[in-house]
């Protein structure tokens, strides 16, 4: 059955390697220019020349597809390696050092997780009006909370580990003690969390962007590309239906791999 | 008196890789009282637990990787005619309470914790078309020593002492009379008064029902005031099994000595 | 005797825990209001430009400097932060979020209109996903490892990978456009309520779905429900305890999806054009008319927190073991 499971990973991972090649290598693959207007072919159906047909300016949509990708998904996962680095950073500083700072860290992460994340990221968005900066900013503020608990509460149950005293009465600082003993151990738990926040993170952040808080046109991106093309789905359902197709894709992809890894790490023990 | 309530033969099972149960037979008739005495760890409850149907189903063959579950290699429990291993779950569910009834070693976690007695007396006694009868249950709990049963009932098991959850265990068996009632350790969270008051009680329903009884302890001093026959268990083996008084009085086995031995100080205590 | 007596001040023990955690919880409230009111209030200075300035470029009157002064004045901006902080907190409670800096009239009644009608549209789609969620979690858990748990696990992972947007652009696509079935706008009848009530719904409900079967499936784990069946109880009864005992976490999930409900709201509301307070906010996001913006996350906010103190006092009457 863990066999079974590892392959199942193994595909899982295959296919999100390949939406990742796909996107990076996007300048390779794409076939037109993903920002070139096409006076001549607007609203094309999928042909030889545009595969998946052209929107409202005669941009072929496959290729701004692809490069649509690659602000979506670089975005998302800047956004959650940065949460992941913020988080574990202060979840360590809290496990390791406790006291006062621990008592307020994990006080104001409790506040920030009182407030409805999504009407906050709204709202900061909006007024910050920074295009996809703006939009990563506004979803940060509430990511790393998840990190910081999680890097804490393992940080906690390390430091109770034989290993930590022993490398105490050694003498070795408390900096090389978080290096060399705590933070390998605390990467396996931090990584599954970062697997399951790509999806959620995927779906906050093409969301405001379909409602226009996140890239500033013409930028391709998926959320926005949905969001234009909606005014003439009748006409050109194509230019609506490849960035729904892929931003599906994209999504049920990586939320399987994280169930799969969070099963595969359960089942571990 | 000579009709065989239940039937065990030669009976071998594995916790994993682990053999606890080792060629066990046992034969219990109506109206007779069986102690089974032992150490902790040597296979008492794990044979309650197979009486019970706590066993892994034979069909059940995609979830052998799973080693905490309990595994019969061979032999067979035959309760009234029946053969009890390899029943389905649900099978085994019409068989329990009215007809094999178990006080297990922790009463307070079989009940819902934060259920009302009454209504979870109900459920029960629904459940085997008995007629919830509070003035019935009220004279139940009065004869086993405890007070204040109206209170008692309009309370939940985890506002209560171990010893009052014990008793309330009793009661239902008491209630539900079954042909052959298991008890775990029943006296083990009483104290010494209301444990005799408890054994009387149980004395009398062996008398007036002819209900059987299969006892398991690890005091010897039980077994003396109950018991018709004796089994001694020793890592999953019956090392001897005769009639209470021989036994008790001209034990045959080293260990079994060893165990009477120890009996005095038990009590003393 | 003993017993029964001790059992007796236990009770009053309980009833005093009681007042002291809905005491703590009235003070964790006000306490998280205030902060989300500061920050709300702080909201206005994180973008480029004062109020002053703001008003007067979303009214598209020309910037001078006199101009810009008199609106300062006339706003009271030169006095001290907490003071307006002050006046702003004390204006609020007495119902008036300020006026629009587009129209110059009240916010206040913008917002409650607007909030009605989002009220509608979100306790219209919870209803809705409870309905289906609930049982099915429910039976996803008691089948466990078998097929109904497979197709239940399947949809709700489908769901839960599924933005609302994309829901309602595929939604709009195949009954409006494919199928016909509806007008592509209808707002404010029951029939322009379908579609939104189905796009907030269907990822909600595979959210719930997996948080649901994952409590219910801690409850089966519990040795009460090996203790119910040695007693031979029926499994509707099984059933019945299970769902009574994790009540309270369900509680907790639904306040806590509340939040992404109104965030989905909002993205739902402009899309099928539903009057409410999220078409509301993203208007005035557009026009830069930051009362409104403010109104909004303050009621939002202030509901999702009265909602989850409400659901945390409610989880510890539904499970007193924590009391003491």
């Amino acid at each position: 059955m863990r066999r079974r499971l590892k392959t199942r990973i193994l595909i899982t991972g295959a296919a999100a390697g390949i939406i990742l090649l796909a996107v990076i290598f996007a300048g390779v693959i794409a076939p037109n220019d993903p920002y070139t207007t096409n006076a001549l072919a607007i609203r094309k159906a999928p042909c030889a020349d545009y595969p998946f047909g052209t929107d409202n300016l005669g941009r072929c949509v496959l290729s701004r597809v692809l490069y649509g990708g690659r602000t979506t998904i670089a975005a998302t996962f800047f956004l959650v390696f940065l949460s992941f680095l913020a988080g574990t950073f202060i979840g360590m500083i809290c496990g390791t050092c406790g006291g006062w700072a621990d008592r307020l860290l994990m006080r104001i992460a409790d506040i920030l997780l009182s407030f409805p994340q999504m009407v906050v990221a709204i709202a900061v968005a909006g007024i910050l009006n920074g295009g996809m900066k703006g939009a990563m900013i506004a979803l940060g503020i509430t990511m790393w909370v998840s990190f910081a608990r999680l890097a804490r509460s393992h940080t906690m149950s390390i430091r109770q580990e034989a290993y930590i005293s022993s490398a105490i009465l050694a003498g070795k600082s408390r900096l090389n003690i978080i290096c060399t003993h705590i933070f390998p151990n605390l990467l396996a738990p931090l990584f599954t969390n970062a697997l399951t926040q790509v999806g959620t993170t995927m779906i906050g952040l093409s969301g405001l962007s379909f409602l226009g808080l996140g890239v500033i046109p013409p930028t391709a991106e998926w959320g926005s590309m949905i969001s234009e093309a909606r005014a003439y789905i009748q006409i050109a359902p194509w230019a609506v239906l490849a960035p729904a197709a892929v931003t599906i894709l994209t999504i049920v992809v990586f939320n399987y791999l994280g169930d799969l890894v969070m099963e595969y790490r359960e089942t571990q023990g | 008196m000579n009709e065989t309530v239940l039937q065990i033969r030669d009976l071998n099972a594995f916790y994993g890789q682990e053999q606890v149960l080792t060629g066990v037979s046992l034969s219990l008739k109506k109206g007779e009282v069986l102690c089974v005495a032992g150490e902790s760890g040597s296979g008492k409850s794990t044979l309650l637990g197979v009486i019970c149907g706590d066993h892994q189903p034979v069909s059940g063959a995609e979830r052998t990787d799973r080693s905490s579950l309990l595994r019969i290699e061979s032999g067979e429990v035959i309760f009234q005619g029946e053969e009890l291993i390899g029943k389905r779950p649900s099978q085994m569910r019409k068989l329990m309470g009215t007809r094999i009834g178990l006080i297990p070693q922790n009463p307070a976690g079989s009940f819902n914790p934060v259920r009302r007695l009454d209504a979870q007396f109900k459920e029960t006694l629904k459940s085997h078309g008995i007629g919830f009868d509070r003035g019935e249950i009220m004279r139940v709990f009065t004869s086993i020593g405890l007070s204040d049963p109206e209170k008692l009932l309009e309370s939940r098991p985890y506002e209560l002492s171990g010893g009052t959850n014990q008793r309330i265990a009793i009661a239902f068996a008491m209630l539900l009379a079954p042909t052959l009632l298991l008890c775990d350790e029943v006296t083990s969270a009483l104290d010494v008064t209301t444990a005799i008051t408890v054994i009387d009680e149980l004395l009398k329903l062996k008398k007036e029902r002819e209900m059987s009884m299969l006892f398991v302890t690890h005091h010897l001093g039980i077994a003396r005031e109950i018991a018709d026959r004796i089994a001694i268990m020793h890592c999953g083996r019956i090392v001897e099994e005769g009639p209470a008084g021989e036994l008790l009085t001209h034990p045959s086995q080293e260990y079994t000595r060893k165990l009477l031995n120890d009996v005095p100080r038990m009590t003393e205590r | 005797m003993k017993r029964s007596l001790s059992t007796g001040r236990k009770g009053r023990n309980d009833n005093v825990t009681r007042i002291v955690r809905w005491g703590k919880n009235l003070i964790r409230l006000i306490f998280i209001l205030i902060i989300l009111s500061f920050l709300v209030f702080a909201l206005l200075y994180l973008a480029p430009g004062d109020p002053a300035e703001k008003r007067l470029t979303s009214q598209g009157i020309a910037v001078t400097k006199e101009v810009l002064d008199a609106e300062r004045e006339r706003l009271g901006l030169f006095r001290p932060f907490l003071v307006r902080y002050g006046e702003w907190l004390l204006g609020v409670f007495r119902g008036d979020f300020g006026v629009s800096f587009r129209d110059d009239l009240p916010v206040a009644p913008k917002l409650a209109a607007g909030l009605q009608k989002t009220v509608q549209l979100a306790s219209a789609s919870l209803l809705l996903s409870l309905i289906f969620s609930f049982p099915l979690a429910v039976l996803a858990a008691w089948k466990k490892d078998r097929v109904p748990d497979h197709i239940v696990c399947l949809l709700s992972f489908f769901g839960n990978s599924l933005p609302n947007f994309l829901i309602s652009v595929l939604l709009m696509y195949l009954l409006c456009i494919r199928m016909r079935v509806f007008p592509v706008i209808a707002s404010g009848s029951l029939q322009g309520l379908f579609m939104p009530v189905i796009s907030l719904a269907i990822p909600m409900t595979g959210r719930f779905i997996r948080q649901m079967r994952a409590e219910f499936l801690v409850q089966l784990s519990e040795d009460y429900v090996a203790g119910m069946r040695r007693r031979g109880v029926k499994e509707r009864y099984l059933i019945l305890n299970v769902i009574r005992n994790s009540l309270g976490h369900i509680l907790t999930i639904i306040a806590l999806q509340i939040g992404t409900l109104m965030g989905g709201s909002v993205v739902i509301e402009n899309i099928f054009r539903w009057p409410g307070i999220g078409k509301l906010v993203m208007e005035s996001i557009t026009a830069r008319d930051y009362p409104v913006i403010m109104g909004f996350v303050l009621i939002m906010g202030t509901i999702y927190v009265a909602v989850n103190q409400l659901a945390d006092i409610c989880f510890h009457a539904l499970d007193p073991r924590g009391q003491a």
